[in-house]
């Protein structure tokens, strides 16, 4: 998703509308109060004030931005903000404690989460206590009054309180991710040291075929409410077909093999041989030459609860016989030279031998996987992805500080955070159901807020047609949309979670995961300081 | 005295108001005054006249509900102007984590001042202000005095063509005071312009050339402090000890031109003076005390 270039222009493209609306929407406020207190020198006012804005914006000072930086730095540091690290120090001496009985840990993910959560819990708090009070407490102890009469910009504050706040956290940050480090390097046992790795997976697309052969985009649902696997029959021509496109060839052939991981669940109607395992089987498939090679079958793994022993090595060289009947002549494709197609994709499809049994997977339950990368690099890109979240967090603080007090300042970026994570998928759902509600034949269940009142008080299941409805319907539509609107401004804080993938040892993807997390951070920068540059331009520095 | 206006201040008003615009109080009305090159000018007034508001709108720290200020010849909220300025406000509001090294030194790069240049001004300062034996005390075990001084210091670093004061003798013993007053007539002799807020009026007497004052916003009074402290009708005549027959000669003299003898007297020096004497007097004879009725006779400053 992140590597595609319409989803670098559909993020540009929104990061504009976003920052064009709020600006358009700012100049209207603004404009409406200049009228209303400057009268007929509204236009002049407003067109110093931005002339002055664009100056101050454009025209900074790395020497005071420095200066700034550096008095938050000592700030924090002699109001021994530092002493955070002890805190997180302690927590690795009894770190054992959360971790139970090591000799029955079948996995490191323990370990490395415990360090990954730890920071999370230590920085975050830290990030959105120094960056939200610092700036509201230099107003009203009014020491900011000995800086702002010295000829520094509004917009220097705002960027040289975001730079120390940042160092005090990078700091911090390093500090404890070395030692966090070498925890887990030390107390990893031995059996598990193996597991320190970084998997590189390539995911393909994924499309299916029903019990009776015709093309699907989705399996079978055998009841879960959880909707993340589609299931296929077993001994139908139910398949799941995955296609890689793009892969690797040249090395994937210094590899000599095609290393494949899959994460298939198993759904069984009936008990069966429950110490055999269902199995699935394996084809490659060229349509350019008509070639279908069975790669062979192989058990799903359904005991191997959070195990890692799912790697299918599929040798360069197939042997196959393209019948099932006994004199069938025996057949050699080359891997990299038959199966992948002329456009460098590999077709792979899948399906479950045993009858009536059913197979669950989800377009990453197989993936190629490409050679291992260092854990030690992939922890590094984790604390990169943790690093580049608290920035985020002294950014929004910081820029809240400008136009509120520490408390309030507080509360609203924790919103911003909890929105971050938890109400993303909730408003684009919204948002998918009004899409839906725009094909005109889709009803929700529910309606909006509105809806739903009346039906609280009507006991109504259904709206009459008449102007109330529309107006209703209206007012729901309306509500959606100012949700959708802050959703758009909100961070998706989801993306920045690379504590998980360098736990289950998957390697973070440098131009997948950090580029994007790092363009969100800049995509906030810019409009942050704007915002804090007019707050504190906008009012008078005088506690109150 | 340069006529060249440093600060043009005209019509000026400040209303402060509550959250719903209702008016909690108006702190200025319509003020009009100059300040020119050169000069040391005082602002007095009770407390709540509107001084310190003045400051703050000149200094664009507060914003004017009406009325124009020019201040070196720019609008008030002109950031590059404030190179040429320096300001100690009423209570000294620093960093007090920082000590005095860190503190000129985190102000001083805030303007164009090179790194020698600020080491050096630096020196300067700290030696002017008296506090290079405590630079490296973090300002939160600084005294009210110590504190009042590094916050002058902080206010000159930049050596800037206008400085503003507010209450720059607060919190400050005699000896701080006369320091403080003495720095105030350095930086005038230097061409400086100084602009500054007080009602200890003792003060102001001694160092201002003209004053204005203020009285709930409004503009009372300005102009030269000795025009408007003489008083044109009457004489003082200060002589060498006369005996009661020299008066009653002089008393006659008097009566032939029409005029009368008001009052005689021995002149007395001020409290100020003869505390700085004393003092003077005590680091020059530790252990010397003073019989009832005794006065130092130490030439002091």
């Amino acid at each position: 998703m992140f590597g595609s270039d319409s989803f670098w222009i559909t993020l540009l493209l929104r990061w504009c509308v976003v920052g064009a609306t709020t600006l358009v929407a700012s100049l209207l406020i603004g404009s409406l109060l200049a009228l209303i207190m400057h009268g007929g020198r509204a236009p002049q006012v407003i067109a110093s004030s931005l002339g002055r804005a664009f100056h101050d914006l454009v025209f900074l000072s790395t020497r005071r931005i420095g200066a700034i930086a550096l008095l938050t730095f000592k700030e924090a540091y002699r109001r021994k903000a530092f002493a955070v690290g002890i805190v997180f120090l302690g927590i690795f001496m009894f770190g054992g404690w959360f971790l139970g009985d090591s000799t029955e840990l079948r996995s490191v993910a323990p370990y490395i989460s415990i360090v990954i959560n730890s920071m999370w819990f230590m920085l975050v708090p830290m990030a959105l206590l120094i960056s939200c009070w610092g700036l509201p407490a230099d107003v009203k102890e009014r020491s900011i009054h000995t800086v702002v009469t010295k000829p520094v910009r509004r917009s220097e504050i705002v960027l040289g309180r975001m730079a120390g706040y940042g160092a005090v956290i990078t700091l911090i940050l390093f500090t404890t991710a070395v030692v966090g480090y070498f925890w887990v390097v030390r107390q990893v046992p031995q059996r598990l040291s193996d597991q320190l790795i970084a998997r590189v997976p390539v995911y393909g697309n994924l499309k299916f075929l029903t019990a009776q052969g015709a093309e699907a985009e989705k399996g079978i649902n055998v009841g879960d409410p959880w909707d993340y696997r589609s299931y296929i029959e077993g001994q139908t021509k139910a398949r799941a077909i995955w296609k890689f496109p793009k892969i690797n060839k040249a090395e994937l052939k210094s590899l000599g093999k095609l290393p494949l991981e899959q994460r298939f669940e198993a759904f069984r109607t009936y008990k069966g041989q429950i110490d055999l395992e269902t199995r699935f089987t394996i084809t490659f498939v060229n349509p350019d030459k008509d070639l279908r090679v069975p790669g062979g079958t192989f058990p799903t793994r359904e005991f191997d609860v959070g195990g890692r022993d799912r790697v299918i090595e599929i040798p360069e060289q197939i042997t196959y016989r393209d019948s099932y009947e006994a004199d069938a002549e025996e057949k050699t494709a080359n891997l990299f030279d038959d199966l992948i197609a002329d456009d460098g994709s590999l077709t792979i499809e899948v399906g479950c031998v045993e009858p009536q049994q059913y197979i669950g997977v989800n377009v990453r339950d197989l993936f190629i996987r490409m050679p291992d990368k260092s854990f030690t690099m992939n922890y590094v890109k984790a604390i990169a992805g943790l690093w580049l979240l608290v920035m985020l967090l002294v950014f929004l603080g910081t820029a809240s500080s400008c136009f509120v007090k520490g408390p309030v300042a507080t509360l609203l970026v924790s919103s911003l955070i909890i929105m971050g994570y938890f109400l993303g998928g909730h408003i684009a759902e919204q948002q998918n159901q009004m899409m839906l509600m725009d094909d005109g034949k889709t009803v929700i269940d529910a309606g909006g807020p509105m809806e739903s009142l009346y039906r609280l008080v009507t006991k109504e299941t259904t709206l009459p047609d008449n102007i109330g409805s529309t107006i209703i319907k209206g007012t729901d539509r309306g509500a959606f949309m100012v949700l959708i609107a802050v959703y758009n401004l909100v961070p998706d804080l989801n993306w920045f979670n690379t504590g998980e993938l360098v736990a289950t040892g998957f390697d973070i993807s440098l131009m997948g995961v950090i580029l994007p997390c790092l363009i969100v951070v800049l995509g906030y920068l810019i409009p942050l300081v704007i915002l804090g540059y007019f707050s504190l331009q906008l009012r008078e520095l005088e506690h109150k | 005295m340069s006529t060249e206006s440093v600060i043009e201040i005209r019509n000026l008003s400040k209303v402060y108001r509550d959250f719903w615009g209702r008016t909690k109080v108006k702190a200025l009305n319509s003020l009009s005054l100059d300040v020119y090159k050169g000069e040391i000018f005082g602002l007095l007034g009770p407390n709540g006249s509107g001084k310190t508001t003045t400051l703050k709108l000149l200094l664009g720290l507060l914003f004017p509900t009406s009325g124009e200020v020019r201040i070196l010849g720019q609008p008030a909220h002109d950031v590059e102007k404030n190179e040429r300025i320096g300001y100690l406000p009423e209570e000294s509001y620093l960093y007090r984590f920082l000590n005095a090294d860190e503190t000129l030194d985190f102000y001083g790069r805030l303007f164009k001042m090179s790194r020698s240049e600020l080491k050096q001004r630096k020196e300067e300062l700290l030696d002017q202000v008296g506090v290079k034996h405590a630079r490296k005390r973090q300002l939160k075990e600084y005294s009210k005095g110590m504190t009042r001084r590094i916050g002058l210091a902080q206010a000159l670093i930049n050596n800037p063509d206008l400085v503003l004061l507010d209450e720059p003798t607060s919190g400050l013993d005699p000896i701080g005071t006369r320091d403080m007053k003495d720095m105030i007539l350095k930086l005038k002799s230097e061409g400086k312009t100084v602009v500054m807020c007080s009602h200890l009026l003792a003060d102001v007497q001694d160092v201002c050339d003209r004053i204005a004052i203020l009285y709930r916003g409004d503009l009372k009074v300005v102009g030269n402090v000795q025009d408007l402290i003489q008083s044109r009708d009457e004489t003082q005549l200060l002589t060498s000890p006369l005996s009661p027959d020299a008066i009653r000669d002089v008393e006659e003299t008097l009566k032939k031109h029409g005029a009368s003898l008001k009052s005689t007297s021995h002149p007395t020096t001020t409290l100020e003076e003869l505390f700085l004497r004393t003092v003077e007097e005590s680091e020059q004879r530790p252990g010397r005390r003073f019989e009832p009725g005794e006065r130092p006779t130490t030439e002091s400053a």
